[in-house]
Formats: structure tokens, C-alpha cells, sequence
């Protein structure tokens, strides 16, 4: 395969070389400037149908040699892009308009083309650089998505620090396969695979004696990215935009650009911001009394020790709140980031470090990451472009033991049963008591457990565009872009045998490594024709690999030697190992034809086969196609009222492969006193499982008016996933618990509205702002099996049941009349953001964003727990109809009525805010600027769902978010920043 | 123009003809498949499957235990985590038994896993070139037994919803019997294993069956489940005849049987119903009335310590420890000599034996520090003392709420709470339903 790779690129070369030679004659300078005209740093100034570019300088000014006639192009984020014919004269002074409406941004739509927003035919949301990271920055990359995307359902799993959230782009797309987007960073496909560390073999959260489960919370690997590097990201939401990523691009498409390096000066970013991190929300704790202490007990004899207990600890003062104790520590955050853009006419070169060391709400947690990047450009010649992406990762996250468990375990858990007069804090000589009122001391887990991640990644891609012919009509590039991404990642867990929990199993350490390498390569040929200014033709095809291939090995240590963690010092051992590989081959062609610069149509196929399919020689067939109609750029609707007014549709389908090992019925390894045994898996195979198809359609009106100050981009999709892959509950007298099988269809229908407005614009005070509202409705069109409850703990609590006709988020339980109904969604009825950003004198910046989530249901079950140990602050509240304590009546609502556990999760919340001045006149000259800044996340969180957090999944980012046990309470968090440029 | 056309599209065909070649099938990279079993298995792979029946008969053993125990009042699982043992198994105010929920989802599928096991091992051994004609048989032998014991697990928490018996075919299941048909099936599978066991030669190792590990110790074994079978099925004399080819015996010690054994290697199991004395939070707590109605002597008593404090939950409270499995690694009794002892008095009971009743009942009340039974000598009050020896000598071994079905005494268990309920049975799970 390598060798074939080499012998490929070595023939493009020798054909290339030839048509690579032309003469450049002449030499243009100029200066780009914007509305009041301040110079416009970083500009590209591009020869048209060349690989020659280069950026203007600090003072906006650019030098550069071109061919005779040639046309330049130029361009800057935020601004319109213009042409310039270069025939008349050689210095220019170019004024840009600003670009409120984004017409004129550059939006992927194929593997290896682009278009102008003007022009595209789908609903692209992009998020720029400043409105990833420069308003307030979160702790990880994935949760500074939150709130950003229209069209998406973005969740945090918990608080942990480390990240794992989940992002639905358009509904539920699948229900047991992969509902999460497929991330490409500077053409590489990125994992994002979560893995456990084998929390379950303490926790039971999973009560079958697995070692893992989805209830480990662990973090998603794409957090490990560094948001600060990024320069822009575009997400394709479905099918009609992401046809072209074929079988990995059903749950969406997130293009991720990192900055690249600019020609001219040396751009030296140096930044520290310094944060503090805090619990969002606390509960609170109840209020005890002598008689509510002994009522804690049925026992008489009980009741009075419980009595004599807390009165004993009254008066020696000795009440404690447990939940600010544990939940109540303040994180120091810190990060520094250093960044350096240079280079000349032909090597650009983009590095940065990045620093990152911050604690969390529960003490001895928190997140730490390094990050290393080297991007550089290297055109050989006008035709010969090279890029190559770096990037070295080290991360680590303390993050806890949180969430559900059938063991007692968990900080929340054992917390929940805790009163405030249990006595839990260590003695003089450091040893903790046992929490009398739980299966652990949730003080000393927190003081003495461990639960690490760490991950060393390498991302890195190349980027290889030569022009191989070219003339007055026609241009033929041939793009090759690749990479790979590999880590290693340990999970290392120790539970000592000390805990109170741990007097079974004397000390429990489970050390995990994990390796994945993924690679990916597009190899494609595309040609732009331009037979006159009222056609142009670019035609792409071209072919895909991926591969994946992941190792994970577990080691389960218990009887550990005291004081020790490797998996030897210990008197039992058990090891795991769980491996899957994978290797996707794709055929793609595209024709995206451009008439009169109003009119655009594209029109593309791919085919796909994977080793994970059951039939893995077969290919499947994704078509694509869209119009976009601009009625402006047509001559229809004369400029004036409207700036631009265009129609668009678009169509598309996409897949999802089955999960590895889908086809297999396995025989899992079950010993007996050292005989090697086999026992069948709970899963039965599928030998002809198919993927799972998305067709989506598309369509929306963009226009603009007042001169582009008011834009507008309306948008209704539709979106079918035709044998959706399920893991469905067999009857289990057949042996098997669970089977993979395409078992129905769903429907996507949603509405996307968004508008970017600038309603302040004078020489001192300029408003942008932008609004979205999205909503989607799902709907199980056809379900082959009978519904049954899943994805949470049955009817009696509230869960999901996918059913023929009904929503497939749709929350089921018993009603309190005998029966099982309807009492949620997990689906929101619609969202909403905002982001705005005003700037006074140029100088100082407020910028803020808002999300408004209306609608939705969480199944709360941390509130529940509350109840049942007696410690919920609303406890002894008489509020209902039979005047008992609200917590005894809600109790008793169990079994019979779970209207009480399905609540609505809306929220209102002030994501980020930030405000920078921005000093420019400054005593040294050394220094370009300084920006200081202070910013808050999440301080603002207007709720009535009563826990701590309405985004909560404790099932980490498949299908059944929402489910909330004991998580690691969401925190918020407030910056101090400062920057300098050189 | 032309010949830029024809140069791409030769370049894209070269790229797809040097790229696409490969087409790629992995395997199950994991673990051995079914399939690859059925084909010829050989000796040691047909062993595999014997030592994985066995440890998967260990699956889910407390949850089965605790269903049993929890609504036969032999005791409460306190969990601070998991609400449903004191709300749904006894029955709190307005709660059921729901058929999606883990106490009956859970051992249900384990018991059917292990079926599903015997099947393939009778399947494996069947097509096997490498074995003897009475090696096949000794493994068949082997299977059906294990598979009837397992169905006759899920028929105790079922009942009448009964359960399913042909379970060969995954995708065409056979219909869901009623109880008596249950117990009638798992009869005659328990015969033919006993026929097979007639020529068997036995070319595997087990590792709980202690001295009945040959075709002869095998057979004793299945005529002792076979009797349970027979006094569920009300056969008096049938259950007699069972005993006597079983390893019963008057004198045998109470505990020579057939065990779940654990252990801590490498893929093993720990025995999931150990919890230390006086732990908190995730407890398993001998019903108050264990010690009340004991009688003074009772060794028995040692099966549910004193704790040092009660533990209270949800208006239940205890001061005793559930003591029955003592370490992490205790066996849990599949079936042993004291029951096979309470088997014998009670059909003996029944047929009117009554002296030879009183006979087996004193065998297990001197075996536990009591004097003979000086009660009156009737069917009725027999019957009332044998299940009273069952009750303490069988305590959290799964049989309490079973025998007081048996004999329609469910309404004569204590209950706790008002609004609090004793079932007769679970629902089936929603996926038979």
C-alpha cells in the first residue's frame, strides 16, 4: 500500500514539473484598508489561478511580484472579498466592506472545493475563531460548542473537568449507533471515541459483573484539541451538505481549520489568563432536628441512638454541610498561550504552545493540557503547494467517581444518604471513619481515590495541491490530503484499601492503556472551467481511505499491596482486552457548475464500503445534489431594498456503518476456579447488517438588506434515516439480551432561522449582533420489533421507548392511573442564542453570548436519591395534597407515578461574557498591543429543574441523554486575561 | 480541452485501480464465535463450554437470591443506591412488580445464557469428530441437566406466567408454557440427561461438583434436583424414588452437595451475596422475624449475626446481618443433603409416613442443637415443622417464598409498612411479553 503511495506521488511529480514554470514580471504593493480607514492586518492578497498569495502587514500594506494581467483577490475575514485587475497600475489603495451578513465567507462543500456563502446551496453554520474562544474561554475544546450551533442539541455529560459532551446536529440520527459528528481537523479525521476506565468493576452501575459500562462517564478524546489554535470551524449538519464524507458523515460533519502561518512580519501572541472555577449550583442540605434525626429510623432503639447522635453533635458544634465540603472547593485555573505567524513569499510557518493547569470543584480533580503545534506552508513553485499540521497533545483529567452506581460508591451517591450529623472527618492521625449512613465515605474516597486519564496524541496532516494544467479557460489541480492521529491514553483508577468500601476487595487498582491510530487520505483531481464570465465548471473526483485501529487493554488489580497501584502488587488480577479495526474505502465525483454568478448547481455521487458492513465487498451509493438561485445576482431584484436574495435547496444522503463486531455472536471468557471457560456474549450477532441510510432535503431563503447591515437565512430540512441501527432487546429465553438490527425508520424535520444584524455602526460605537432559533421534531416512522423501555431504569423512573409513530426521544412512565404514558422529551420544543459584540472606540470590546434551551425533559434522579436518603433540603416541605413531608409523598410515588422524576430541563443561560480593552499606544514599540480582559462562563443559569445542572447525561453521548444521577456538579467559571502581541 | 479530459479521467482511474484494491475483512478480533464452536470442536474447546455453563450458572445469583429472600421476608437488601429492593419486591404503598425492571430482566437472561451454552455445547458435541460416542454422551448428559436446573430457576420466579422451553432457535422461539407444563418438561429433560448419563464417560473436569463429578455423581446430582422437581410437582412418591438415586442419605452430612464455587483468578467471580458483618449503606439484613420466631438453641441463629447498630431504611429496620456466606469467596449451595433431608420428610409427610416424617425432621433438628420434635403427631403440624426446618435450614438459599407458595401461605408472611404487598409472582420480561 505505502510503496504504491510513493509511486504515485513521484508520477504526479514528473508530469507536474513542466506546466510548473512561468515567468513573474512584475512587482504590485498596496494597502488595505477598512471603513474608517484603519489599516487591515492580515488580509490575503491572492493571484487568481495561482498558488501565489500573501498577507498584508501591520500597517495593512503588501508587496508582491506577479504575472503580467494577472487578477488579485482580495480577502478578509469579516470583510467582502474584491477583484482587482492588475493591467492599469501597480500600487492600489483597496477599501474593504465589512461583511455582516457573511456573503462573502469561503464555505467547504466538497472534499477539495469551496464556495462563497452567496453562492452555497446548504445552511452552514461557521464559527469564527472570536466566537470559539475569544469571548470567554471554556475549559475544553467540545465545550466551547456549547450553545454556538444552530441546528444543534449540545449537552454536557457532566462536570467533570476533562470535557465529554455530546453534540446532535439536527435530532437523534441514529439510536444505538453513532449519533456524534464526525470531526475533520485540517483534513484529518479525528477520533473522538470515549473509553472507560473501568469504573464499573466498583461501581456496579452496570449490575452484570461487566468491567465497563456507559455509565463510566469517561471524556470525549475530541476535547483534547486546543480551541486557541483554531481559526474557524464549519459544521455541515446532515446528509445534503455532508454527502461528500459518505459513510462517516450521518451524524454531521465538523470541519475544523487551525490558523496557518502569514507571510511578512513576525506575529508574536503571548496571552495569560488566570480563572477561578466554582459549583454553578448547590443544593443544599436538610435542615435536621433531634426529632427529623430520629425519624430517620423505623427501630426504636435506632431512633433514639440517631436522637442521642445528633444531639451529641449539635452541641459540640459538630454539624456539618457535606455538600459544600465536597462540591464546595474553588478550582485555580491557569493558562498561557504563545503563539507565532511568519514567514516569506514562499514558507509560511504558524507555532504554538499552549499551557493549560486548572483545578476543579471537588478537590484533588481537575484538567491539565499541553499542546504543541507546527503548521507550516511551503509553495514550491506556482503550481506546488505543500501544508503540513502538526500537533503533539498531552492531557490529563482527575475527574472523580461520580454518577450512578448499585454499589454506594459514588461521591453523590454516598452523600445523598449522609445526614449532617454523621461524623465523616479523619482523626488526628489521618484515618477516616466509616460513613455509618453509606456504603462509603464520600470524604475519604475523594482524599485517598484516583481516577486519571492521560492521553499523549499526535494529530498530523499534509496537504499537497499541485497545479497540473493550466490555461485561459481551464485550471486542473490535483489535492491530496491525509494524515493520521495517534494516542496513547491510561486510565489509571485506584481505590485503596483503606476505603470503606473497599473491605470485600482489600484495594482495588485498574490500570488501563489505550492506543488508536487513525488514518484517512482524499486523493482528487478537480478542474475548473471557465469557458466565459457567465459559466464556470469545477469538476472533482477522487477516492478515500479510512482506517481505524484501537487496543484497549484492562487490568483489574484488587487485594493491592498497601501504598502501591502497578497491577502486580496485588493478590488477584483480571485482564481485559477489547480490540476493533476498521477500513472504509470511498469513490467520489462532483460537478458544481456556476452560471452568470446567480445560478449554482452541484451535482455528486460517492460510493462506499466498509469491513464493518456485513457484506464487505459491497458498495453503497450516496448521491447529492443542490441549487442555489441568487435573484439579485440575476438581475431579477434590482439592488436597493435588498442587497441579496437567494433560494436555495439541496439534497443528500449519507450513512453510518455498524458498529465493529455487530456481525459476530461472540463466546466470552467466564472462568471457574482456574478452568478456562466460554460462555455465549449477551449480544447475538448480525451477520447482514447493514449501515444505516440518511436522506435529508433541504431547503431556505437567505437575503439581506441595508446594504447587508440586516441579513437573513431561513431554513426548513427534512431528514429520513432508513434502517437506523438499533441495539434491540431480544426476548432474552433466546439466550440473547441484545442484537443489532436495522430496525425502522425516523424522520428529522426542523426549522432554522438565524439573522446577523449590525444596529450600531458610527465611528465610535459598532453593534454586531446575531440571533438563531432552531427546532427540531423527530418521528419514528417504522419499527419492525415490539417497543420496549430503554436507555434509563425503566417506566417506574421514566424512560425511552422508541414506537412506530411517536417521537424517539420520547420519555415514557407509569402515570399514577394504572397505565404508561407520554411525560417527556428529551427533545427541546426550540432554541435559542445570541451573541453580540460592541465595540466602543475601537478600543474597548463587550461581547456575550446567550442560550435559551425552551422545552425537554431530563429523567431526574439525583433529587430522587435526595428523597430516599433523607437528606434533600425541601424534605420536610408540606406542599402536597396528603400533608405528609413533599419527600415522603414523592417516595411514594414510586412504582406507581413517575411524573414526579421526568421534569422539564429549560434553561436561560449567559454562556459566556466577556469584556477587553484593547491598549494600541503604547511607551515601547516593541509591542504591537495589549488586550486585558475579564470574562465569566455560565455564571447565569435560569432554571427550574431541580438538580444541579439541566445538562446532565448519565450515559455519557449516545442516544439517551438527560438521565441525571449523581453527576460531578456543573461549574461556572470567571477569567482574568491578558495579551500581548509583538 | 479533450485531452484534458481524458488526462483526469486516466489519472482517476490509475488512483482508484492503485487504491481501492484492497477489500478488507477483519474478523472478530475479540473473541472465538459461536460458529467456529459448531463446526468440530475439539475435546478442550467442548471443556470450555462445560467450565463457561458452570461459571455462568453464577450470573446474577444474588439478584435471584435477593428476589426470593426479599419477598419470602427471609431478609431486606438496604441499598442506597438502588431503591426498588424495599419499594418494588415488597411492595411499598402503590408499587408493583414491572416486567422492564432489573430483578427479574436480569436473572431471567442469565439463567437463559446458560441454557443458550447447553445448547451450543449439545450442538458442538454432536457434530464433534473428536470425540467417543459415550464422551457426546456425558456431555449431552451434562447439558440438559444444567438446562433444566436453569429453567426451573426462572419457572420459581415466573410461576404461572411460566416460561419458555424451546429456546433452540433464536429467531422462532417456542410458545410460553404454564407452570405445570414447566415442571413436566424440565422432568423429562432431567430424565433423558439421566439416560444419557448410562453410557457416558465423562471427559471433563468440573469444579463445584466435589465427588459427583462422574457419570455416576452426575446422575446422583440430577435425581437430587430431579426430587425438588417432583415435590413441586406434588409427586410424593416419585419425589422418594428420586432421592433414592440421588446422594440423600439420613446419616450424610448436611452439606455434602453440589456448590457455586468462587474465586479471585484471573476471569473468575467473587461470590456476589458476601457483604461484611456491620457494613452500612449496602447491606443485606435478616427479616426481624428470622430471630424472633427461632427457637431458643438454634445454631441456626449464627445465620443472621447481631449487628452493632441497626440499620433503618424507608420505615424498615434490622439489628441482624444476613451471615450466611461468610467470605468472598464461600460457595452458594446448588442443591445439598440437608434439603434433600427436608425432601424426604416432607413427602413423606404427605404420603402419610408420618413417623419416618418425624424421623428426617429430628435428623436436621439435632443437627442443630434442638432436642426431637414434641409436637403433635399430625399431617398439618408436621407440615407446619417441616417448613419451619426449611425455613431456617434453607435460609437465604432460595426457597422461603417458594414454600409458602407451595403450600398457599403467602398471606401468613409479616408485612412491614402499610400498603406493603407480598407477591405471588413476577411478570414475565417485556421482551417475552
Amino acid at each position: 500500500m505505502r510503496q504504491r503511495l510513493i509511486f504515485v506521488t513521484g508520477w504526479l511529480f514528473i508530469i507536474i514539473i513542466p506546466v510548473s514554470l512561468l515567468a513573474q514580471n512584475k512587482t504590485v504593493t498596496g494597502q488595505v484598508t477598512e471603513r474608517n480607514n484603519l489599516p487591515v492586518v492580515g488580509a490575503t492578497i491572492a493571484v487568481k489561478n495561482s498558488t501565489r498569495a500573501i498577507v498584508s502587514d501591520a500597517n495593512g500594506k503588501f508587496k508582491l511580484s506577479i504575472p503580467d494581467n494577472a487578477v488579485l483577490i482580495i480577502s478578509a475575514a469579516g470583510y467582502k472579498t474584491q477583484t482587482i485587475n492588475t493591467e492599469a497600475t501597480t500600487d492600489f489603495q483597496v477599501k474593504l466592506q465589512e461583511d455582516v451578513s457573511k456573503l462573502d465567507e469561503v464555505v467547504v462543500t466538497g472534499l477539495s472545493t469551496s464556495i462563497k456563502r452567496r453562492n452555497l446551496a446548504n445552511a452552514v453554520a461557521t464559527i469564527s475563531a472570536k466566537e470559539l474562544d475569544a469571548t470567554s474561554p471554556a475549559q475544553t475544546f467540545d465545550a466551547a460548542l456549547e450553545g454556538k450551533i444552530p441546528g444543534a442539541y449540545i449537552n454536557a455529560n457532566s462536570g467533570a473537568p476533562g470535557g465529554g459532551i455530546s453534540v446532535k446536529l439536527r435530532g437523534v440520527t441514529s439510536v444505538y449507533g453513532n449519533t456524534q459528528p464526525l470531526y475533520v481537523v485540517d483534513g484529518v479525521f479525528v477520533d473522538n471515541t470515549s473509553t472507560s476506565a473501568g469504573l464499573n468493576v466498583v461501581t456496579s452501575a452496570l449490575a452484570n459483573g461487566a468491567t465497563t459500562s456507559n455509565q463510566d462517564n469517561p471524556s470525549s478524546r475530541i476535547a483534547d484539541l486546543r480551541a486557541e489554535d483554531i481559526e474557524n470551524i464549519e459544521i455541515l449538519k446532515g446528509a445534503s451538505a455532508a454527502a461528500v464524507y459518505g459513510s462517516k458523515a450521518a451524524g454531521g460533519v465538523v470541519i475544523i481549520t487551525t490558523k496557518r502561518g502569514k507571510a511578512g512580519k513576525t506575529n508574536i501572541t503571548f496571552s495569560q489568563d488566570i480563572g477561578f472555577i466554582k459549583a454553578s449550583k448547590l443544593l443544599g442540605v436538610r435542615a435536621l432536628t433531634a426529632d427529623r434525626a430520629a425519624s430517620l429510623s423505623r427501630d426504636s432503639a435506632t431512633s433514639a441512638a440517631l436522637r442521642q447522635q445528633f444531639t451529641d453533635a449539635q452541641s459540640k458544634g459538630q454539624i456539618y454541610d457535606y455538600e459544600k465540603e465536597l462540591y464546595g472547593n474553588t478550582g485555580f485555573a491557569r493558562n498561557t498561550f504563545l503563539g507565532v505567524s511568519g514567514g516569506s513569499d514562499n514558507t509560511t510557518v504558524y507555532f504554538s504552545v499552549a499551557l493549560k493547569a486548572e483545578g476543579g470543584i471537588v478537590k484533588r480533580t481537575g484538567y491539565n493540557n499541553t499542546s504543541i503545534r507546527l503548521n507550516v506552508d511551503h509553495r514550491v513553485n506556482d503550481n506546488i503547494k505543500i501544508g503540513i499540521s502538526t500537533n503533539y497533545i498531552n492531557s490529563s483529567a482527575d475527574r472523580g467517581l461520580f454518577g450512578n452506581d448499585n454499589a454506594g460508591v459514588t461521591t453523590g451517591i454516598a452523600l445523598s444518604s449522609t445526614p449532617s450529623f454523621a461524623q465523616l472527618h479523619p482523626d488526628a492521625n489521618g484515618n477516616y471513619p466509616n460513613d455509618p449512613f453509606a456504603a462509603s465515605n464520600p470524604l475519604q474516597t475523594v482524599a485517598l481515590m484516583r481516577n486519571n486519564e492521560s492521553v499523549n496524541r499526535f494529530i498530523t496532516g499534509a496537504n499537497l495541491e499541485v497545479i497540473l494544467q493550466k490555461n485561459s479557460t481551464s485550471t486542473t489541480k490535483f489535492i491530496g490530503r491525509g494524515g493520521f492521529d495517534f494516542y496513547n491514553l491510561q486510565t489509571s483508577v485506584l481505590f485503596p484499601g483503606t476505603l470503606q468500601f473497599q473491605a470485600v476487595n482489600k484495594g482495588t487498582s485498574i490500570q488501563g492503556f489505550t492506543k488508536n491510530l487513525s488514518t484517512n487520505y482524499i486523493l482528487s483531481l478537480v478542474n475548473t472551467f471557465t469557458p466565459s464570465d457567465k459559466l464556470s465548471l469545477i469538476t472533482s473526483g477522487g477516492i478515500t481511505q479510512e482506517t481505524g485501529d484501537y487496543n484497549n487493554l484492562l487490568n483489574i488489580a484488587t487485594q493491592i499491596i498497601a501504598g502501591q497501584s502497578n497491577v502486580d502488587q496485588a493478590g488477584a488480577l483480571n485482564a481485559t482486552q477489547l480490540r476493533t479495526k476498521f477500513l472504509n474505502g470511498g469513490i467520489f465525483i462532483q460537478e458544481e457548475a456556476n452560471l452568470i454568478d446567480a445560478i449554482t448547481l452541484t451535482a455528486g455521487v460517492r460510493f462506499d464500503r466498509s469491513s464493518n458492513n456485513g457484506d464487505v465487498g459491497k458498495y453503497y451509493t450516496y448521491p447529492k445534489a443542490g441549487i442555489s438561485w441568487n435573484l439579485t445576482n440575476m438581475g431579477i431584484l434590482k439592488g436597493g431594498f435588498f442587497e441579496n436574495i437567494k433560494l436555495r435547496a439541496a439534497y443528500g444522503q449519507a450513512n453510518n456503518v455498524p458498529a465493529y463486531g455487530s456481525k459476530f455472536t461472540s463466546m466470552v471468557v467466564s472462568n471457574i476456579t482456574g478452568f478456562p471457560g466460554l460462555i455465549v456474549n449477551t449480544q447475538e450477532g448480525h451477520a447482514n447488517i447493514k449501515p444505516e441510510r440518511q436522506t435529508e432535503f433541504e431547503t431556505g431563503l437567505d437575503f439581506s438588506i441595508l446594504k447587508g447591515r440586516l441579513g437573513f437565512e431561513l431554513t426548513y430540512y427534512n431528514k429520513n434515516i432508513d434502517d437506523f441501527l438499533m441495539l434491540t432487546n431480544s426476548p432474552a429465553s433466546s439466550g440473547y439480551s441484545t442484537k443489532w438490527l436495522n430496525a425502522g425508520n425516523l424522520r428529522n424535520r426542523g426549522v432554522e432561522l438565524g439573522m446577523n444584524a449590525r444596529p450600531i455602526q458610527s465611528k465610535n460605537i459598532t453593534w454586531n449582533t446575531s440571533v438563531n432559533f432552531w427546532t427540531n421534531r423527530s418521528l419514528v416512522t417504522k419499527f419492525i420489533i415490539p417497543p420496549v423501555p430503554q436507555g434509563s431504569f425503566g417506566f417506574v423512573l421514566g424512560s425511552f421507548q422508541i414506537q412506530q409513530g411517536k417521537s424517539a426521544t420520547q420519555i415514557l412512565g407509569l402515570d399514577g392511573t394504572g397505565g404508561v404514558s407520554k411525560l417527556g422529551d428529551a427533545e427541546p420544543k426550540f432554541q435559542m442564542n445570541t451573541y453580540n459584540e460592541i465595540t466602543f472606540f475601537n478600543k474597548l470590546s463587550l461581547r456575550f453570548l446567550l442560550h435559551w434551551k425552551y422545552g425537554g425533559q431530563n429523567v431526574n434522579l439525583t433529587s430522587l436519591e435526595n428523597d430516599f436518603g433523607g437528606t434533600s433540603p425541601d424534605y420536610d416541605k408540606v406542599t402536597n395534597k396528603l400533608g405528609v413531608p413533599d419527600a415522603v409523598y414523592r417516595l411514594m410515588q414510586i412504582g406507581s407515578d413517575a411524573h414526579e422524576f421526568v421534569q422539564s430541563s429549560s434553561y436561560l443561560r449567559l454562556r459566556e461574557i466577556g469584556l477587553y480593552y484593547t491598549f494600541t499606544k503604547l511607551p515601547v514599540s516593541y509591542i504591537k498591543s495589549i488586550q486585558v480582559g475579564v470574562s465569566f462562563n455560565n455564571y447565569v443559569t435560569i432554571t427550574k429543574y431541580h438538580s444541579y445542572d439541566p445538562e446532565v447525561s448519565n450515559f455519557g453521548t449516545g442516544f439517551s441523554s438527560g438521565i441525571d444521577v449523581d453527576p460531578y456538579p456543573a461549574s461556572k467559571r470567571a477569567n482574568f486575561h491578558v495579551s500581548f502581541d509583538f | 480541452m479533450q485531452k484534458i479530459i481524458t488526462i483526469s479521467i486516466i489519472m482517476l482511474l490509475c488512483m482508484i485501480l492503485f487504491f481501492t484494491s484492497c477489500k478488507k475483512d477483519y474478523g472478530n478480533l475479540n473473541n472465538a464465535t459461536v460458529e467456529s464452536f459448531l463446526k468440530d470442536a475439539s475435546q478442550s474447546e467442548l471443556n470450555n463450554l462445560v467450565s463457561g455453563t458452570e461459571s455462568g450458572m453464577r450470573n446474577v445469583l444474588n439478584l435471584y437470591l435477593d428476589d426470593i429472600g426479599s419477598i419470602g421476608r427471609e431478609g431486606y437488601h438496604f441499598s442506597g443506591s438502588e431503591p426498588r429492593y424495599v419499594t418494588d419486591l415488597l411492595g411499598a404503598s402503590n408499587a408493583t412488580l414491572s416486567g422492564s425492571n432489573f430483578y427479574i430482566v436480569n436473572p431471567w437472561a442469565a439463567r437463559y445464557r446458560v441454557i443458550k451454552n447447553c445448547n451450543v455445547l449439545i450442538q458442538a458435541a454432536t457434530n464433534s469428530t473428536h470425540i467417543t460416542a459415550a464422551q457426546k454422551s456425558g456431555y449431552i448428559g451434562f447439558a440438559r441437566t444444567i438446562k433444566a436446573y436453569q429453567l426451573l430457576m426462572n419457572l420459581n420466579l415466573t410461576d404461572s406466567n411460566g416460561i419458555r422451553i424451546d429456546v433452540s432457535d433464536p429467531d422462532h422461539l417456542g410458545p410460553i408454557v404454564n407452570y405445570s407444563d414447566g415442571l413436566t418438561s424440565i422432568a423429562s429433560l432431567l430424565d433423558s440427561a439421566k439416560a444419557d448419563f448410562s453410557n457416558a464417560s465423562i471427559a471433563f473436569t468440573l469444579a463445584g461438583f466435589n465427588n459427583f463429578s462422574d457419570a455416576a455423581g452426575l446422575v446422583k446430582f440430577n435425581r437430587a434436583i430431579a426430587a425438588r422437581v417432583s415435590v413441586y410437582q406434588q409427586k410424593w412418591q416419585g419425589a422418594l424414588d428420586n432421592l433414592s438415586g440421588s446422594f440423600f442419605g439420613l446419616n450424610t452430612g448436611f452439606n455434602v452437595g453440589v456448590y457455586h464455587v468462587f474465586g479471585t483468578g484471573s476471569g473468575d467471580q467473587l461470590n456476589p451475596m458476601f457483604i461484611p458483618q456491620n457494613q452500612t449503606g449496602e447491606v443485606r439484613l435478616a427479616h426481624p422475624s428470622y430471630a424472633a420466631d427461632i427457637e431458643a438453641g438454634d445454631d441456626r441463629i449464627n445465620k443472621a449475626t447481631l449487628r452493632n447498630a441497626a440499620a433503618s431504611l424507608s420505615g424498615l429496620s434490622s439489628n441482624r446481618d444476613v451471615w450466611v456466606y461468610t467470605s468472598a469467596t464461600a460457595p452458594i449451595p446448588v442443591i445439598r443433603n440437608e434439603e434433600l433431608i427436608l425432601i424426604y420428610a416432607e413427602a413423606n409427610i404427605q404420603l402419610n409416613n408420618l413417623n419416618e416424617g418425624v424421623k428426617a425432621i429430628n435428623v436436621i433438628r439435632n443437627g442443630h442443637g434442638l432436642a426431637d420434635y414434641s409436637g403433635a403427631v399430625t399431617q398439618s403440624a408436621l407440615i407446619t415443622e417441616m417448613l419451619k426446618q426449611r425455613r431456617y435450614s434453607l435460609f437465604f438459599e432460595g426457597h422461603r417464598w417458594i414454600d409458602m407458595r407451595r403450600y398457599n401461605l403467602l398471606n401468613t408472611l409479616p408485612l412491614d409498612r402499610p400498603g406493603d404487598d407480598v407477591w405471588t409472582e413476577f411478570p414475565l420480561p417485556v421482551t417475552e411479553q
